[in-house]
């Protein structure tokens, strides 16, 4: 059997080709012995070549198609297109391809697929379920589980669909093979998992040393100085690479930063607003069209370029596994690659940020739980119109219950919600325990930075790799290293850089839903504010710094501010017709500080300040509001305009954007009372919401 | 949650989760699964045993035709589904159980026996399934009178500690069913259609969260509604209560009338029909072949009513019964 094993490799790899050690290995077990493997080797070793063997070899002995469980089927077409080599036919079902399903129904029926690919989320689609999963008739040959690691609570990607998964692998009887695979597990994780798949799983485990990977860890406390360092440093790196950082603001400064120094960069990440293509940025990149990439984690696993020669962290990541992982994608097929780990002050304060958000608060729970349990089915806007919970944490929230058994979905035109009669409690001791095993690989990674022996070697050893030696290679081990200062001037430009960036208001096109039952959703254009912009985020390096101590230190926004903003709207952002007149949104708790700023702002701009908008009744700060609805619902009767206004186009001004709901209602009401089309500024752009992907 | 090997055989053998509308192969009937199990027991075989063999052994050690042993080996291949439908009905409160568990109703296997359905699905307090109670059965109309009696004992079942059991249909089922669950007693539902469905609504799934109520079917959880089904399913009512009370029936036709003629013949339980003078003609005629006459409104204080029902029903003799293979 090996050996018709061998012709088949050859296939598909060309006449040079053998196995690997484990390779085979772990074919045989699977595939001829019906056993039930883990199979822990770096990326790159060639586990899809392990299942697509191991089903070639299934289905001839007359086996019902494999079922493969993957986050990335997204990143999967190479390893597809080489399985075809062998006569394997895959398709893939997810809810990106809903246009295809129709197609992977009948050929399942005709039973012309051998390896069918699903997300994890597809086990929970009433669709898959009745009409997909029906065709194989359930005659599913072999369950691969890709990012096994996530199996574990001790695993360091939290992924609630996989407990999901391993529900059902429990309730597969002997002889279903299990094929497991992961590039990253310690002992503690490889002994969870065989714990839930049974002791009679089969750990083949691999070396995870990339001999071609030289390390360099470099701390440097501000933002300008590291994307100085990056405009000094690319140009000595060959080839193409990755740059990751913690957030999407972050990889958007660093592109606009690159871009402007003339490196041919794009940003990659999973941001809300957003245009980007990823798929098409993915393929631009593997044709070296892109030389960099400056993304955040959703350039995930199982991302495979070959010839990847660096990846150079802005910030630190989180702990080490996940470092390890993003570093592995460089140097699969060239000699020499580079991982540099640059990191910062705010790393801390961002992974801080990680780690508290990552599960939903108990209210959130409570009230999500409640609305459902007073009624029979619920629809996501509807939940929503009922708690006070943001947008993104109750999908989080939705998710864990639905894993739970607490609450099921439905479909009726869109997908409905409903509790089921399975009783819940929050798990407070398991989420204890991830959030302190977050805080130690946090401290964990901090060592690594602060490491001063073999880089390699203390990954290595975190990994429990069997056989961790020093590398020779990194830059303690050879004591020779890239720069760790850079120019002053780059510094100061990059700081004015950061300065210099203005970021774009979205205006709001719809109301949210049960807000107004008697109106429509949509919000009439000629009602609708016109694109606005922010000088800067938050408590950024660049302006932020200074809203901030303005807004909680002097108690008025500095002459430098007034500036910068007459500056971005004369000279950047030059909006057309140019506004004849300028008003603001009258602050609650600060009743002087936006109107100061606007007077000192039309002195330079020469154009009048209005004071036309009034507030008439308490709300609550709007940060604490969680969802658009009940944001929307805290402005609704606060604003009002009582005086005769200018039929001519407005600059309309805040301090910060938060929701985006109060300059949405204060517009709606200027162009309801006759005013001209509206144009939202604001200071600064909250960046508490939508931090990550 | 975990299935024995023996129930999950049953499941990729007998139901219907996780196939096509028109399977092939198709999932065994219960005449064909008797056959297998009796087969089975004569080759000392247990069914998860069935798991651990492959066609020739089965072929060898069972007896039974090529093709058949094929059969059983392609739906025993579906054992993915089964893990995949199961794993997502558990996470619903929806569970399974088979003739091959020990908390299989032991009612239906001494009554029904071959009969016995080889799969059950619930939600909610299965313990209820089999404890002392009363099943209120009749068609979906009914008038006044008929309204008053079912929430009557619904009532009565509650304050006695009786589980009202019911087929869970609108009428008759409902009104008795809620007032039982009202006054905070216990019942049973016993669906033709949907179970996965039925326990979303608010009051029913508090209910089943509280422990209060069990609703089961023999058919796919997510299956609708037909009329064979309806019918097949009115044994299981009655074969699993201490009494029933017939509150209305037509003549010749509808489910209650089926149901009731067939627990009169087969000599289940004592089954009581409602007399009043505006009576439907489906209950006189039921009195007249064998039925208990039960007054309505009730003669005495309702706390009389089980003993009342007891002492009535002394002059029926039950069957003497003999327990079912898996």
């Amino acid at each position: 059997m090996i050996g018709y094993a061998q012709a088949l490799l050859r296939n598909m790899l060309g006449e040079q080709a053998t196995f690997r050690p484990g390779q085979w290995e772990a074919i045989e077990a699977i595939a001829l012995k019906k056993q039930r493997v883990l199979v822990v080797q770096r990326t790159g070793w060639g586990k899809s070549l392990v299942y697509f063997l191991a089903t070639k070899l299934l289905r001839e002995g007359g086996s019902g198609p494999t079922l493969l469980i993957s986050p990335l089927l997204s990143l999967m077409r190479n390893q597809i297109e080489m399985a075809k080599k062998i006569g394997i036919r895959a398709l893939t079902i997810n809810s990106a391809n809903r246009q295809e399903w129709d197609l992977a129904e009948s050929a399942l029926t005709l039973n012309q697929c051998d390896i069918l690919l699903i997300s994890p989320e597809r086990l929970s689609n009433e669709r898959f379920l009745k009409s997909i999963l029906p065709e194989v008739a359930g005659r599913v040959g072999l369950f691969v589980v890709d990012e096994a690691h996530c199996i574990s609570d001790w695993g360091h990607d939290f992924r609630p669909d996989y407990r999901r998964i391993v529900r059902i692998l429990q309730l597969l009887p002997r002889g279903v093979p299990i094929l497991g695979t992961t590039a990253t597990a310690n002992n503690r994780v490889v002994a969870d998992i065989q714990v839930q798949l049974g002791p009679e799983l089969i750990v083949l485990r691999g070396p995870l040393a990339r001999e071609s990977l030289r390390l360099q860890n470099i701390q440097m406390a501000n933002q300008s100085e590291r994307m100085a360092w990056l405009v000094e440093n690319l140009p000595k790196f060959r080839g193409s690479g990755i740059i990751y950082c913690l957030t999407v603001a972050d990889t958007e400064r660093v592109t606009g930063w690159l871009k402007q120094k003339g490196f041919q960069v794009e940003a990659y990440h999973a941001g809300d607003n957003t245009k980007i293509d990823r798929p098409a940025l993915e393929e631009a990149f593997l044709h070296n069209e892109i030389q960099i990439l400056v993304a955040t984690v959703a350039l995930g696993m199982g991302f495979d370029k070959p010839d990847i020669s660096f990846v150079i962290h802005f910030q630190r990541p989180g702990s080490v596994i996940a470092y390890y992982q993003q570093i592995g994608r460089a140097g699969r097929a060239v000699e020499r690659a580079y991982g540099i780990l640059l990191s910062g002050v705010e790393d801390d304060e961002i992974q801080n940020y990680f780690i508290e958000s990552a599960f939903p608060s108990q209210q959130a729970f409570q009230e999500i739980l409640g609305a459902l349990e007073s009624h029979e089915a619920l629809s996501f806007e509807e939940i929503l119109a009922h708690v006070n919970v943001a947008r993104t944490v109750a999908e989080k929230t939705l998710k864990m219950l639905e894993v739970d058994g607490a609450i099921g979905t439905t479909f009726d035109g869109k997908t409905l919600f409903f509790r089921t009669p399975n009783p819940w409690q929050p798990d407070s001791e398991r989420i204890d325990r991830v959030l302190a095993l977050r805080r130690a690989e946090l401290s964990q990674m901090q060592a690594y930075v602060d490491h001063t022996g073999c880089l390699m070697e203390f990954l290595l050893r975190a990994l429990d790799d069997p056989d961790p030696r020093p590398c020779g290679r990194c830059a303690n081990c050879l004591g020779k290293e890239m720069n760790r200062s850079v120019a002053h001037e780059l510094t100061v430009e990059a700081e004015n850089f950061l300065k210099g960036i203005s970021i774009d208001i979205k205006p709001r096109k719809r109301w949210p839903v049960g807000l107004f039952p008697e109106l429509k959703r949509v919000i009439p254009s000629e009602v609708q504010n016109c694109p606005g912009r922010s000088l800067c985020y938050y408590g950024d390096a660049g302006w932020g710094k200074l809203v901030r101590n303005g807004k909680y230190v002097d108690g008025r926004f500095s002459d430098e501010l007034v500036e910068a903003a007459a500056r971005l709207i004369y000279n950047a952002w030059k909006p057309d017709p140019f506004p004849e007149w300028v008003t603001a949104i009258p602050s609650r708790r600060h009743p002087l500080l936006v109107n100061d700023f606007a007077e000192h702002l039309v002195a330079q701009l020469g154009i009048p300040f209005l004071t036309v908008i009034e507030r008439t009744g308490e709300a609550a700060e709007q940060k604490t509001m969680q969802n658009s609805t009940m944001q929307a619902r805290n402005v609704i009767g606060t604003l009002a305009i009582k005086v005769d206004i200018p039929a001519t186009p407005v600059l309309l001004v805040d301090d910060i954007i938060d929701s985006g709901w109060t300059l949405t209602m204060a517009g709606y009401l200027l162009r309801t009372h006759g005013s001209g089309v509206v144009y939202p500024f604001t200071l600064a752009q909250a960046t508490g919401r939508n931090v990550s992907s | 949650m975990s299935i024995s090997s023996d129930s999950l055989v049953i499941l990729l053998l007998c139901s219907r989760l996780g196939l096509p509308a028109d399977p092939d192969p198709a999932p065994l009937n219960l005449r064909e699964w008797n056959l297998l199990a009796r087969s089975l027991q004569a080759a000392s075989l247990w069914p998860g045993d069935l798991l651990n063999l492959d066609l020739k052994d089965v072929i060898a050690q069972v007896d039974i035709a090529v093709e058949e042993a094929a059969r059983l080996s392609r739906l025993i291949e579906r054992s993915g589904a089964i893990a995949i439908e199961m794993e997502r009905l558990e996470s619903l409160g929806v569970h399974a159980i088979t003739r091959a568990d020990n908390i299989y109703p032991q009612r239906y296997r001494q009554k029904l026996k071959d009969s016995a359905p080889a799969v059950l699905f619930y939600a909610g307090n299965v313990e209820l399934l089999g404890q002392p109670g009363i099943a209120v059965v009749g068609s979906r109309h009914l008038d006044q009178v008929g309204q008053e009696c079912a929430a009557f004992i619904g009532n009565v079942c509650a304050w006695s500690g009786l589980v009202l059991y019911s087929g869970g249909a609108k009428g008759v089922d409902t009104i008795s069913m809620d007032a039982a669950l009202e006054e905070r007693g216990t019942a049973v539902g016993i669906l033709a259609d949907n179970l996965e469905k039925a326990i979303r609504a608010p009051a029913t799934r508090a209910a089943l969260s509280r422990g209060d109520l069990c609703l089961v079917t023999p058919y796919a959880p997510g299956a609708g509604f037909s009329v064979g089904a309806a019918m097949g399913r009115n044994k299981l009512i009655y074969s699993l209560s201490d009494f029933a009370i017939v509150v209305a029936s037509n003549v010749e036709k509808g489910g209650t009338w089926a149901g009731a003629t067939e627990a009169l013949k087969a000599g289940w339980l004592p089954v009581f029909i409602l007399d009043h003078p505006d009576m439907p003609e489906g209950n006189r005629i039921l009195l007249q072949m064998g039925g208990l006459a039960f007054p309505y409104p009730f003669p005495e204080k309702f706390s009389k009513l089980p003993e009342w029902l007891r002492i009535q029903s002394t002059s029926i003799q039950p069957k003497p019964t003999q327990l079912g293979l898996f």
